[in-house]
């Protein structure tokens, strides 16, 4: 077993690793990191986590009900840190499973992963508490420079797969799969289905498109081997396949962005964002602290944020946005959603919040955004992928087209705290008494 | 897609956390409460002067009494969300104090008023107010346990700066401190080591606080105190002041004979609550459970769950004049002028917006008002904005 692996057994069980590691450690992410442009891209399927800060146990069950690392490919959308009691521990474990399986766990910066708000909200205080010293602070904020500002899903399905038999059969009764192409579907923690929707089925009767792509015929065992690879959620199944022609319309799955806050006014391209020199503290004001800080609101155009940073921005600025960029998603986190995921503006925004319970007073159930392969086109799949030149060509006509992603909700609850051994601080919330 | 193997720790929980909170929610536990409890009310002040250095300290709230009176041991800086809090309720009960004491009152010739705080511990309003206006216009009485009131006059017999705020500092002859260190008289601040609940079962009202004088305008205060009593202790100890040691405007047939007997004088009387609201939503159910396991109930948190519910216990409590009530939040965003948000925001990110609102809704502040028949006291709080609705 590598040293490595022994210090992800160790970081699983909430114990920290010492020093000299965290320092090695550090140094390894910041190699791998210094790679990535500010925009990575990332191919579904893909599970799309919000915040975390510092609640462990929490990611812990988040692991369980979303799958493990490396089985299911993570997108983490930043604040791993402060607010939380285990802050080291989640963001540690995060950063070695990102060295260990580069390919499949993406980390993106959220504020918080600043040196500037962690000597507020809690992050440095627990550096000092548990390592008597700032080093290992100031190795982590030196990754947090390096992490990369936002990324592209590409190849998302637009047609969720149904999740069990059980649903099929309800399904069946109620609506016919010819009359509808699953479109998003919320779980509970225990994979059980408690709402889906559905949207019309896109019909190319009226595509005169030459390269209209029919459904190569698939391999309908897929369904149901669930003991197989476990990532395939958007696996062909008998939902799409069993009628070939109706999901062969030339609707293309559009582009997701994630970032940690929002949109910036400074920003009008995904393009734009990788021009930013983003190797440094999170600035007070521009496009770079903009992404990390802005929040959509029901606003038209522009308004200031409460938060001191960043911006709002209405439901016209995120249309406009994902039409210049063959979008058809922006993922964010960054907001407090009690019901762990908040779809706005006709869906053209998510918000993911993956911290239940939130600083232990909230109440609140998190949620994890799932986005399955598209696999309609034999895996070449033609896909708007962000990139303004490229895309931009089609875009005219096409547009109307790009359909949003088939997108699965998994809801979960605080994990209990003090229980298999892990040691776990009595969580002392502060109220005003 | 779940990774079966990872233990799910939820199916650990039942049985051993559920039931934490229940408790609290039994009408009728009151009078059983240990004095393990007690002491765990107690130590609430603790929570109240801390949270206020860490305000002070950061520049939030100006008030130089908040040192001597926080145990250095226990200071900390507290996050931005609940340092905002603590402005926000100390700002808004200094400005119905600062109301209520600044509006001339209109038929009393000796323009005197009575302040009496309910479980006052560590507070520093008197020395704040004592300080800053003649001292012969404000008389302040604080009622809490023993405990607490030993800690308060021992800092005030070290710390010098006190004893100038209450200009005690050269004529000890107006000074008087009981033998157990627990009870402080002065002309205009006295101090009672009072277990409220003893209010309750009081047969003699005039003889347990005979320095309160029920003829003067009078403002009652409890700031996140009748909360921990039961329901109808709770009720008593209002029901003490405003029916027993003040006398209730007598009904209109009795008028002229009490009037022309001329022993009772309906003097005008107020309340402040601050108070926890909304326990029945998700977080207001972690408030209670949360603080259920520091051993804290929030006995009446159910009967006053709502902003309405607040209105009518104050017009229960026969304070006609005027009821109102608004939560942290309301009085954050209506009462707080622009250039002070403004200052306060920039005295630290406040990054948890949500959260902010979260918490601010689920504490609010109470105010109720009952005339005399001829002095009039309150005129200062019909132009405070209150909160419509539930």
């Amino acid at each position: 077993m590598s040293d490595l692996d022994r210090a992800i057994e160790q970081l699983r069980a909430c114990r920290l690793i010492p020093e000299s590691q965290v320092r090695e450690l550090c140094y390894k992410a910041r190699e791998l990191l210094i790679e990535e442009g500010n925009v990575v891209s990332v191919d579904a399927p893909v599970t799309i986590c919000g915040d975390i800060h510092g609640q462990f146990h929490d990611l812990m069950e988040l692991f369980r009900v979303g799958g493990d690392v490396p089985d299911t490919n993570y997108l983490f959308m930043g604040d791993f840190v402060d607010r939380g009691f285990y802050s080291l521990e989640s963001f540690l474990l995060l950063l070695c499973l990102k060295v260990r399986y580069p390919d499949r766990i993406t980390l993106i910066r959220g504020n918080h992963e600043s040196r500037q708000i962690t000597t507020v909200y809690g992050f440095y205080d627990e550096c000092i508490r548990k390592y008597g010293s700032a080093n290992v602070w100031r190795y982590c904020c030196e990754v947090f420079d390096y992490l990369a500002l936002g990324a592209i899903v590409l190849g998302a399905s637009s047609e969720l797969e149904p999740t069990g038999p059980s649903l099929s059969d309800t399904t069946q009764s109620t609506i016919s799969f010819d009359d509808g192409e699953l479109k998003t579907e919320v779980l509970n923690s225990h994979g059980e289905v408690t709402m889906s929707s559905y949207r019309p089925r896109m019909r190319s009767s009226s595509d005169t498109s030459t390269d209209s792509r029919i459904s190569p015929p698939r391999d309908i065992s897929a369904g149901t081997s669930q003991t197989g690879p476990p990532l395939r959620t958007g696996a062909p199944g008998t939902g799409a396949s069993s009628d070939g022609n109706g999901s062969a319309s030339n609707s293309r799955t559009g582009a997701v962005l994630c970032v940690h806050g929002g949109l910036s006014p400074l920003i009008d391209s995904v393009d734009k964002i990788r021009l930013i020199d983003r190797k440094q503290e999170v600035p007070h004001e521009g496009a770079m602290c903009d992404l990390l800080w802005s929040d959509p609101d029901e606003i038209e155009g522009w308004g200031l944020s409460p938060r001191g940073a960043g911006f709002l921005f209405g439901g016209d600025i995120v249309k406009q946005f994902n039409h210049l960029n063959g979008l058809s998603l922006v993922a964010r986190a960054h907001q407090l959603v009690m019901e762990g995921y908040k779809e706005m503006f006709d869906g053209g925004i998510v918000t993911v919040w993956s911290a239940p319970n939130y600083c232990y007073r909230c109440g609140n159930v998190a949620a994890i955004l799932e986005l399955g392969e598209d696999t309609s086109n034999g895996g070449t799949i033609a896909r708007s992928n962000g990139e303004y030149g490229r895309s931009n060509g089609a875009m005219g006509q096409d547009m109307t087209t790009v359909v949003s992603p088939g997108r699965r909700y998994r809801v979960f609850e605080a994990a209990a705290q003090d229980t298999r051994g892990m040691p776990a601080k009595k969580p002392v919330a502060d109220y005003f008494l | 897609m779940a990774a079966p193997n990872i233990p799910n720790l939820n199916t650990l929980r039942r049985g051993r956390g559920r039931g934490r909170g229940g408790p609290s929610r039994a009408e009728g536990s009151h009078g059983a409460r240990s004095l393990g409890q007690d002491r765990v009310v107690q130590g609430t002040d603790n929570d109240a002067s801390v949270s206020r250095l860490s305000a002070v300290e950061l520049g939030y709230l100006h008030d130089p009494y908040a040192t001597p009176l926080t145990a250095p041991e226990n200071a900390t800086r507290r996050f931005p969300i609940i340092n905002r809090g603590t402005y926000v309720r100390t700002t808004a009960i200094d400005q119905l104090v600062g109301r209520f004491l600044e509006s001339p009152s209109q038929g009393d010739s000796k323009q005197t008023k009575q302040i009496i705080s309910l479980g006052a511990g560590s507070d520093t309003r008197v020395f704040r107010l004592l300080a800053s206006r003649p001292r012969s216009s404000l008389v302040y009485h604080e009622l809490d346990f023993a405990v607490n009131t030993i800690t308060k006059i021992r800092a005030i017999r070290s710390t010098p700066l006190l004893q100038q705020a209450l200009g005690i500092e050269s004529s000890s002859q107006d000074v008087t401190v009981s033998e157990a260190g627990d009870e402080l008289h002065t002309p205009s601040y006295h101090i009672y080591p009072l277990d409220l609940r003893s209010l309750a079962t009081c047969s003699a009202p005039s003889d347990l606080l005979p320095r309160v004088d029920p003829t003067l305008p009078t403002l009652l205060i409890s700031e996140c105190c009748l909360i921990y009593l039961s329901p109808t202790e709770a009720e008593q100890v209002v029901s003490f002041f405003t029916e027993r040691l003040f006398a209730p405007p007598s009904n209109p047939p009795d008028a002229q004979n009490a009037t022309t007997q001329g022993s009772k004088i309906t003097a005008p009387i107020g309340l402040i609550l601050y108070e926890p609201i909304r326990p029945d939503d998700p977080f207001g159910r972690t408030m209670v459970s949360n603080l259920a396991t520091r051993g804290i109930q929030l006995q009446t948190l159910h009967k006053y769950s709502s902003l309405e519910a607040q209105r009518s216990r104050l017009r229960e409590h026969g304070f006609t004049s005027g009821q109102a009530v608004a939560d942290i939040e309301f009085i954050w965003d209506r009462w707080v002028p622009e250039d002070e948000k403004e200052r306060v925001s920039r005295l630290e990110f406040l990054d948890e917006m949500e959260e902010w609102q979260l918490l601010a809704r689920h504490y609010c502040i109470a105010w109720g008002w009952r005339e005399g028949e001829d002095t009039i006291a309150f005129n200062g709080w019909t132009a405070l904005q209150a909160q419509p609705g539930n």
